[in-house]
């Protein structure tokens, strides 16, 4: 009887022995085997511009915009200039589109077309207005666009030291939203990002 | 019979898996902070004495402190995940970022809730010894 209740006992220890081994942290290292990875992980692969900077940017960014509380009244807001001053080749698009999704989706505020976008809805409303396709009254009407209050400005830099055996990157974000109307900053943020890798 | 000597233990084992599990947070951490950690593996040393909640602007603002009690460093890995009053997590998630505490340091992490229907949060993390 004793001798029956110890296997399995002694089965269920080993298999939780087994549990208990070293976990795996969350990072993407090179490997010649291709897998789907977690998108949130830390990546490591090389010290260049990667999708971990990005979305810490855009989440420091994002986080620091609603803590402030200046997008009380549901504002309307565009995105400006992005300027990547760093030596390596950025798309910061990606950067603003990451902080515009979270702040749309956070439902505080309200975003007008940039200019990169506006060629496309000009082209829209005079397919409605011009082509003679559309009944009058569902067509959307020209000169009934909203203005954006705040126009947002971003701009990433860099410092990069090396020597034989380490490189060291310093990023360096920086946000500013602007009043439209009184040309004021409203709001500034910055993000800090030190990577170091060894040569 | 043979199935219940069997599934016993087997029962036991899984008991004191979830006891493990939820024993799994660092040593020294008060019991209403150690509520909030969801850590993964072995503390490594890593300690969070305090937590710090606040509603700002009508989203949560989180910060922890995470102090190291020993002389050498440790790389913490760990995201805040944000939970909605039925306990769902709100959003898609933060990323993971990794965060080296020197000894006998204390490194403060913050997170702000990126919708204001959190009213929760978990801190995941992980601790690797360098």
């Amino acid at each position: 009887m004793t001798q029956k209740f110890m296997i399995p006992l002694l089965l269920a220890s080993l298999l939780l022995s087994a549990c208990a081994t070293g976990v795996q942290s969350p990072v993407v290292r090179f490997d010649r085997q291709v897998n789907y990875g977690d998108a949130k992980a830390v990546e490591l692969v090389t010290n260049e511009f990667g999708s971990s900077d990005l979305q810490m940017i855009a989440e420091k960014m994002v986080g620091s915009l609603l803590e402030t509380g200046i997008f009380q009244g549901r504002p309307t807001v565009t995105i400006s200039t992005v300027k990547n001053k760093t030596s390596e080749y950025i798309d910061t698009t990606n950067v603003m589109n990451s902080i515009q999704t979270a702040l749309v989706k956070s439902g505080k505020v309200r975003f007008t077309r940039a200019i990169t976008e506006m060629q496309a809805g000009v082209d829209e409303l005079q397919r409605q207005n011009q082509s003679g396709l559309y009944k009058s009254k569902t067509t959307a009407k020209v000169g009934q666009m909203t203005a954006a209050k705040y126009s947002m400005e971003g701009e990433l830099t860099s410092i990069v030291k090396q020597n034989n055996s380490t490189k060291d990157v310093f990023y360096k974000f920086t946000l500013k939203l602007f009043d439209v109307e009184e040309g004021t900053i409203e709001w500034q943020d910055e993000k800090e990002i030190r990577k170091t890798s060894k040569r | 019979m043979k199935l219940r000597n069997f599934l016993l233990p087997l029962v036991l084992a899984a008991m004191a898996g979830t006891a493990m599990a939820q024993s799994g947070v660092p040593t020294g951490t008060p019991a209403a902070v150690a509520a909030k950690i969801q850590l993964r593996g072995d503390a490594n040393d890593i300690v969070i004495p305090e937590i710090r909640i606040v509603r700002r602007n009508d989203v949560m603002v989180v910060q922890a402190d995470m102090k190291n009690t020993t002389d050498s460093n440790r790389t913490v890995f760990y995201r805040f995940r944000w939970l909605d009053s039925s306990g769902s997590q709100v959003g898609d998630g933060e990323s993971w970022k990794q965060m080296t505490v020197l000894g006998h340091q204390i490194q403060t992490v913050k997170s702000v809730a990126l919708h204001s229907s959190a009213v929760d949060f978990r801190i995941e993390m992980n601790v690797e010894t360098q």
